[in-house]
């Protein structure tokens, strides 16, 4: 069968690469690579766990398996959960609007030696479901002027900045990127802003090119996504981890989003997103589809819902949003604002009668999307076992802890394995069905300690 | 590495306190019939305290969860002796208070700590995609109670087995609003439908799929509040569900003061703060009246199914099949994705098999206490084309899935106990034109949802999963039955992707209105001792 696509476009189909020669081909070639390191990572998940590889993720530019292909958008709320599980409401919607130092994001002991300074200086957005917002406020009244939302991955503007992202070289032109950052957050920035003092290879940012974290794109604005999980690279990852199908220690088929996502420890559990992106490409897999991302692969999002808002001079509230890049159902970005003309601030709005009084409030209103192809091979790969394990306190059980723990290291001291057992029930005997599909083989084999062989961008967070 | 299984453990749930906690809360009155009587009083200080009065009288005749439970204990072991007609009719009462009218009983209303029940559901109404115009029915200023005339003060419940029970209590309740001189503003009679008892309107059986909530009725180790249907030898089932599929929850989800869902459904979140405390053991209750529309609702389905029977997958489609889809049931109550083909009236029947399926993957067989579930099993259907994602009982409850709020939890968290009722007379003939209506179309639903945050359990399945396209999964839509589109510009239509053979698929879509609000409230149900100790005055108090 042919490829399903011929080439990976740009996210949203954005212009931009067109301003840079070459720069088209170079996004879809640093996809395939990206493809291509994941899909060596799941062949050596499935080698570790001494099974033959069958791996149910593939890259779309590169192979088109045969069968009845399905589309499968899957959508998630913007405001982080992290945050709502973490504190109240009205605390969440305090810190989703601040930012928070990198170094409080990575612990101190996995910093590499001499980079702590660093890591101290820069400071990032806790908004961790691939949408992030800077609020634009009136320093005189503190009112709400503007607030931007963005769902563009970084490594668009390491491709368009020029520079390496993720083991792929990419030939750009910083005039492009200062140009975008003057159109969309200041005509006062200057590329000297843009590029990074430090090196930090851990996030791909290196003395000299483009820093992410720069004071334009937290401190003073927004162009881009900078929490350190909201990458693409990540949810190409994440995909392929999660097309792996999974059984518990005691053999039962793990079926359900949390359990697959501590078994697997893909991406973060306490998150909106990831659970339901793995739990969602599992589903697709256990029903024997072979699975990928559509093109143009990117993180948008896919509407605001404006029921409930209210204008207090009683007009229309559409005018108040405006998509900025990229189109509908797949926007990059989206500006939340007043028209000058209509004489109030964006606090004088409301929401189901409560003024607007944070940026979390509107996006508690925003949904963010990612789509994924399922094709219907009706071939599913043998369950292998966990690697993984999700943790609670069980003292104040309000959310998973971080990231899942590998099983060969033992549970943080004070913290219990969560949802012990359950899956679906593989000692069951065999149900008549109510109609005919692919079947699950259940054959086993033995759980071996897992090493990671890729690096992951998705590590604990707050 | 040695493959490591850990022993499932047994979750430990709190004992309830039954004797504070209202009946209409926990296990919920689930009478036959129920008459809902709205109550108000004028702003001066004089006036309240006639309302304080009238707390006095009612708080002594409302209805301990202790009583409810045990009544309903006793019609069970009736019914399955056999002896189901001989358990003696009885009524009970429940009642809550709006925020006004809370506020006129005590200042420290003002610290509950929820912004929807400060503001009302007249005031919230837009965000549930109400219309927002005046001129279009269902927006408040046409609602017949909580509109224009402003929120009710209190909400009496009076709940019974015959409609004489009701009316008695009825009676006493409006004896005690002439006592103390208020005045009674709205009062409706709800009933079971007598000719499809347990079905709503449309005619399909309802409340099947209500949560069960967790927790003991005394320190008995077994003494649940939910009765378990599942052999106790089949962990961690046993304690995952009361009836199969019914989904337990810990009673923080539903009253304050005891501890909520966590992450791992075995082991018991955080107990929320209560603020104030006297509304521990206390609980939200929505009322939202919702008139339905019979007859737009079947011919729109007659014509739809009509138009898709032209298309490629869709040929054998009939009206009673598209809305069994939309609704995610039959009409008897059996889950489309277990009998994908046509209704199964017995299994719409067998509360053992009637709950019990999954979304995403094969549901399997469950030993059970007694009794046997030999319906054919539900296969996986994550893409929604046996059930679509925008069916009702989909929209509303994700089951095993995921969502766009993430894991399990997040699911259980928003979870209801409906407790509501049907009113007005059926439609005999669903296609009967509005001129051979006799009932001229009143008839519908008393939405009744008992929950600890109106914001994160009733109003977000309304606003964020039922009336928005995309959530809580795709291939979605609106959910068709229940909900609305308040988007501006969109005109109040409503779509959907449905699923025929072959993976063809259709979009439906809709602007016909036949769920039309029309009338309700937000209201806190106080425990008994906050009632008697903090809300209540004496009879002669204020003479």
């Amino acid at each position: 069968m042919p490829p399903l696509y011929e080439r990976f476009d740009p996210p949203a189909y954005l212009a931009d690469f067109g301003r840079v020669p070459g720069l088209l081909n170079q996004w879809s070639e640093a996809m395939s690579s990206w493809f291509e390191m994941t899909l060596k990572a799941e062949e050596q998940t499935y080698r570790d766990h001494k099974v033959q590889p069958a791996v149910q993720y593939f890259d779309p530019v590169k192979s088109g398996p045969k069968g009845p292909t399905l589309p499968q958008a899957i959508t998630w709320n913007a405001f982080p959960k992290e945050l709502l599980r973490t504190y109240s409401r009205d605390q969440a919607l305090q810190e989703a609007d601040r930012l928070h130092p990198l170094l409080s994001y990575r612990p101190k002991w996995e910093v590499p030696d001499g980079t702590v300074i660093s890591y101290n200086r820069l400071q990032y957005r806790p908004q961790n479901e691939y949408c992030e917002w800077h609020v634009f406020r009136d320093p005189l009244t503190s009112k709400i002027k503007k607030v931007a939302f963005v769902s563009e991955p970084p490594e668009y503007y390491f491709a368009l900045f020029g520079g390496v992202c993720e083991k792929y070289t990419f030939k750009g032109d910083p005039k492009v990127v200062l140009d975008l950052y003057r159109e969309h957050v200041s005509p006062d920035v200057e590329l000297k802003d843009l590029i990074s003092p430090y090196d930090l290879p851990d996030f791909d940012i290196h003395k000299g090119f483009y820093n992410p974290y720069n004071k334009w794109n937290t401190s003073r604005g927004i162009m881009h996504l900078c929490s350190p999980p909201n990458t693409l690279t990540a949810e190409i990852r994440l995909g392929g981890d999660a097309s792996v199908v999974r059984k518990s220690a005691d053999g039962r088929l793990l079926v359900e989003p949390d359990a697959l996502i501590s078994a697997a420890a893909y991406g973060g559990p306490d998150r909106n997103s990831d659970p339901t992106i793995g739990g969602t490409v599992n589903a697709l897999a256990r029903l024997g589809a072979m699975i990928t991302l559509q093109n143009p692969v990117g993180l948008y999002m896919d509407h605001i819902d404006l029921a409930g808002w209210a204008a207090p001079d009683g007009g229309p509230v559409t005018d108040l949003v405006r998509i900025v890049r990229g189109q509908p159902g797949m926007i990059e970005r989206l500006e939340v604002e007043v028209p000058p003309e209509r004489g109030f601030s964006l606090s004088d709005v409301t929401i189901a009668g409560v003024p607007i009084r944070y940026g979390g409030q509107i996006a508690e209103c925003i949904t963010v999307k990612l789509t994924g192809v399922a094709v219907l091979t009706k071939e599913t790969s043998v369950p292998i076992g966990p690697d993984a394990r999700g943790i609670i306190d069980p003292a104040d059980a309000r959310s998973f802890l971080n990231r899942a723990v590998d099983l060969k290291n033992p549970l943080p001291l004070g913290t219990v394995e969560a949802l012990v057992g359950q899956g679906e029930g593989a000692q069951a005997p065999t149900p008549p069905a109510a109609k005919t599909k692919a079947t699950i083989p259940n054959t086993a084999a033995a759980t071996v300690p897992v090493t990671k062989s890729l690096r992951r961008r998705i590590w604990p967070s707050v | 590495m040695a493959e490591r299984v850990s022993p499932p453990f047994e979750p430990i749930e709190p004992v309830l306190e039954l004797d504070d906690i209202q009946g209409a809360v926990v296990p919920g009155f689930l009478k036959q019939y129920q008459t809902l009587a709205g109550i108000n009083c004028g702003d001066s200080f004089d006036q309240a305290k006639d309302l304080r009065r009238f707390v006095g009288i009612v708080s002594k005749l409302v209805t301990p969860s202790r009583e409810a439970l045990n009544d309903r204990r006793a019609f069970k072991a009736l019914k399955l002796a056999g002896k189901r007609g001989e358990k003696p009719p009885v009524a009970f009462f429940g009642i809550g208070f709006s925020y006004t009218g809370l506020l006129k009983l005590t200042p420290s209303a003002r610290s509950i700590p929820s912004e929807a029940f400060r503001l009302g559901l007249k005031e919230r109404s837009s965000l549930l995609g109400d219309p927002v115009d005046s001129a279009e029915k269902g927006n408040p200023a046409n609602w017949i109670v909580g509109g224009k005339s402003g929120d009710l003060d209190a909400l009496v419940l009076i709940a019974g087995d015959t409609p004489e029970c009701v009316a008695e209590g009825t009676s006493k309740i409006q004896a005690a609003i002439k006592k103390t001189n208020l005045t009674q503003s709205y009062i409706e009679v709800g009933s079971v439908r007598s000719d499809l008892p347990g079905h709503e309107h449309f005619g399909f059986d309802d409340g099947i799929s209500q949560p069960g909530i967790r927790g003991r009725a005394t320190s008995g180790s077994a003494d649940f509040i939910t009765d378990r249907h599942v052999d106790p030898k089949q962990t961690p089932e046993y304690w995952l569900f009361g009836y199969p599929g019914q989904t337990l929850i810990w009673p923080g989800e539903f009253v304050f003061g005891y501890p909520s869902s966590s992450p791992d459904p075995l082991r018991p979140g955080p107990t929320a703060s209560i603020t104030p405390d006297w509304t521990r053991n206390g609980s939200f209750l929505v009322f939202r009246r919702l008139r339905q529309d019979v007859s737009l609702f079947w011919q729109t389905m007659r014509q739809e199914a009509k138009r898709l029977s032209a298309l490629d997958g869709f040929k054998t489609i009939t009206e009673v099949e598209l809305a069994s889809k939309l609704v995610g049931r039959w009409p008897s109550g059996a889950p489309v994705n277990r009998t994908p083909e046509k209704d199964d009236t017995d299994l719409g029947k067998c509360s053992l098999a009637n709950n019990y399926f999954r979304f995403d993957s094969d549901t399997l067989p469950l030993p059970l206490k007694k009794g046997k579930d030999e319906f054919l099993m539900a296969t996986a259907d994550p893409v929604g084309t046996t059930c679509p994602w925008a069916a009702h009982i989909r929209k509303v409850n994700t089951r095993d899935s995921g969502s766009d709020m993430g894991t399990q939890d997040s699911t259980y968290k928003r979870r209801l106990l409906r407790v509501g009722i049907p009113f007005g007379k059926p439609l005999a003939d669903p296609y009967a034109k509005p001129e051979d209506d006799p009932e001229e179309g009143n008839r519908g639903l008393l939405f009744l949802s008992i929950q600890s945050s109106i914001e994160d359990q009733f109003e977000f399945l309304c606003s964020r999963w039922a009336n928005d396209p995309t959530r809580p999964k795709n291939p979605g839509g609106h959910d068709f039955i229940i909900g609305q589109n308040g988007a501006p510009d969109e005109y109040r239509q409503r779509t959907c992707t449905l699923f025929g053979t072959e993976y063809k698929s259709e979009q439906l879509q809709t602007t016909a209105q036949w769920v039309i609000p029309t009338g309700g409230g937000y209201f806190l149900l106080p425990s008994l001792s906050a009632l008697q100790n903090v809300l209540a005055a004496s009879e002669d108090e204020g003479k």
